[in-house]
């Protein structure tokens, strides 16, 4: 993985400080695809963190929530490891599941395939993003 | 009738991994029908070697997040069988127990979020819960009941932690278990609900059938995932896992970046079909009636009620797991030191992944380190075949509109349940 593991390396970040955040868990949801459903199932509040692709320059952190977005991927269920993450979401608020806040990170990848490690872009940045979205953790 | 058809499904969504299906045909005459894989290679067998004996489990646990604990009791396997390693029928259970516990999930899976959408006419399993809350919820809730299960004893979901060559490196407790038993009691209704659920749309599964040949595991008085010999619907002879690569004749085609196998005939087919063939009447009782109820017999040649196999063998499994729950029980669990040390050797494990039978082989030297590796997944062994009903099925169904024609070949790619490869994921979104 490329950018795409960005998630991941910001949850590493997190997990070294776990203690301080009394209340949260700390998932790496990996390419579990629907398994995210029974993460957030019953949750008061889930924070999404995932390379994203959304048109702005690379390195981008951008918080939203689902609705304020639409997925562009336009193939449902691409596969198992996609998981349809807003459609996974619909899926919770359905099933009365939901958590009462959904906040999703996305982080624009400069490169993503094959291959191991951040881009050098992403990975000076690193710090910066687990500092933005610790704002959100506080109180949490 | 169209007069053109040119059908480029690139990729097959619902799916595990990427694979395209190509049919050009004029006039009713089939001028191309393909089933293509473009995945990339993974290198796990190169990236195995030169590691230790201890780590290869783990590292070939990443081939799939959905069947980890089967490559991994693969793996374990052939390197107890590499290194003369016993085990204590206490690990044997516990590591059947797990098993079923990711068939149980995969099956789930596979049924009710990527085939169900199909039978309902629906691209996905959300708008499902309008129609059908109650069958949404309980697919749900058996799938998370599965993940608990396999954290219980695999010590997490995916990719397990407690498995060693030799033992467990974590035991469950008697309490533990007890209250798994009382959950999958639990649960045998709500897989009844959901057999009764596929039922009612079963008519909408094509009926289309080829003569194949089956692979799977076999074993004398056992409906088998984990141990025996190879067994063939074509053949009374049954061959040692040893011998595997006598039996999947690996060879590499254009149309595909994953090899093809063949024995008996040009293809073959693995998966619950092919062990429902195999082993059919030595279902647990309650599985037994959900495979009557579906008009299931053996001799099935119809890859679509593949499905339907998966969704006995679920019931199978919880059944099969109580009773090993009894076993356990009955004697308690002992804390047992694990003696395994390495030595040189060549080894093969198999087991009965959820896809089909699945074979490692590794070699290693006197300290224990991987000098090769060979792993041959269910999904390899099922590509040819899938082609070969491809090719059968679209003459037959010709006359269709395309995207009939279309959704008519992701439903049998689907059918088979195929686990292409991991891939790499991420959002791709527009703000409104």
């Amino acid at each position: 993985m490329g950018d795409e593991g960005v998630g991941n390396a910001i949850i590493e970040d997190f997990e070294k400080k776990k203690s301080r955040f009394q209340g949260v868990d700390f998932l790496d949801l990996g390419t579990s695809g629907p398994n995210l459903i029974h993460a957030i199932a019953g949750r008061k509040k889930a924070i999404l963190v995932d390379c994203s692709l959304q048109g702005s320059a690379p390195g981008t952190i951008r918080r939203f929530k689902p609705e304020e977005v639409r997925e562009k991927t336009g193939l449902p269920h691409l596969s198992l490891h996609q998981g349809d993450v807003l459609g996974l979401i619909e899926l919770s608020k359905q099933l009365g599941e939901c958590p009462e806040e959904i906040i999703i990170f996305g982080i624009e990848p400069e490169k993503v395939g094959v291959g191991e490690g951040l881009s050098e872009t992403l990975k000076s940045k690193l710090s910066y993003y687990v500092k933005i979205i610790e704002k959100d953790l506080v109180g949490a | 009738m169209p007069k053109i058809i040119d059908i480029n499904v690139h990729h097959v969504t619902r799916v595990e991994g990427h694979g395209n299906i190509v049919v050009k045909a004029s006039d009713g005459t089939v001028q191309k029908a393909e089933w293509q894989v473009p995945e990339a290679p993974r290198f796990f067998e190169a990236m195995v070697r030169g590691r230790s004996w201890e780590d290869i489990q783990t590292i070939v646990s990443r081939i799939c997040g959905i069947c980890s604990i089967t490559h991994s009791l693969a793996a374990i396997k052939a390197i107890e069988n590499a290194m003369d390693i016993q085990v204590s029928e206490q690990t044997d259970k516990l590591r059947i127990l797990t098993h079923y516990s990711e068939q149980l999930q995969s099956h789930i899976l596979h049924v009710g979020y990527l085939v169900a959408p199909d039978l309902f006419n629906v691209k996905s399993v959300v708008p499902l819960v309008a129609s059908h809350p109650e069958a949404v919820k309980t697919i749900i809730k058996l799938h998370r009941i599965a993940n608990t299960w396999s954290d219980l004893l695999a010590g997490r979901t995916t990719h397990p932690v407690t498995f060693k060559p030799g033992g467990f490196t974590k035991l469950p407790l008697e309490n533990e278990l007890r209250d798994l038993k009382e959950t999958l009691q639990g649960i045998v209704p709500d897989l009844k609900t959901v057999a009764d659920v596929v039922l009612s749309v079963a008519d909408r599964l094509p009926n289309f059938s080829r003569p194949t040949e089956y692979i799977a595991l076999v074993q004398p008085g056992v409906y088998t995932f984990y141990h025996g010999d190879i067994g063939s619907t074509d053949t009374s002879d049954r061959v040692p896992i040893s011998k595997f690569e006598t039996v999947v004749n690996e060879y590499v085609t254009p149309q595909s970046t994953a090899k093809w196998t063949k024995w008996h005939r040009p293809s073959y087919a693995v998966g619950a079909l092919a062990r429902f063939n195999l082993n059919g009447d030595l279902l647990n009782p309650l599985a037994a009636q959900v495979a009557k109820s579906f008009g299931l017999k053996k001799g099935c040649a119809n890859p679509f009620m593949n499905s339907v196999a998966q969704l006995v063998e679920a019931v199978h499994v919880v059944e099969a797991s109580l009773q090993i729950i009894d076993e356990l029980l009955a004697k308690g669990i002992k804390q047992e030191p694990i003696k395994a040390a390495p030595k040189s050797g060549v080894g093969v494990g198999c087991v009965e992944a959820p896809r089909g039978i699945l074979f490692h082989r590794y070699a290693f030297d006197k300290n224990g380190i991987c000098t090769g590796a060979n792993i041959c997944i269910p999904t390899n062994q099922n590509h040819g075949n899938i082609q070969k009903d491809i090719e059968a099925f679209v003459p037959q169904i010709i006359d269709k509109e395309p995207d009939q024609i279309r959704l008519l070949l992701e439903m049998l790619v689907r059918s088979y349940d195929p686990c292409i490869s991991c891939s790499t994921h991420f959002l791709n979104v527009e703000f409104i």
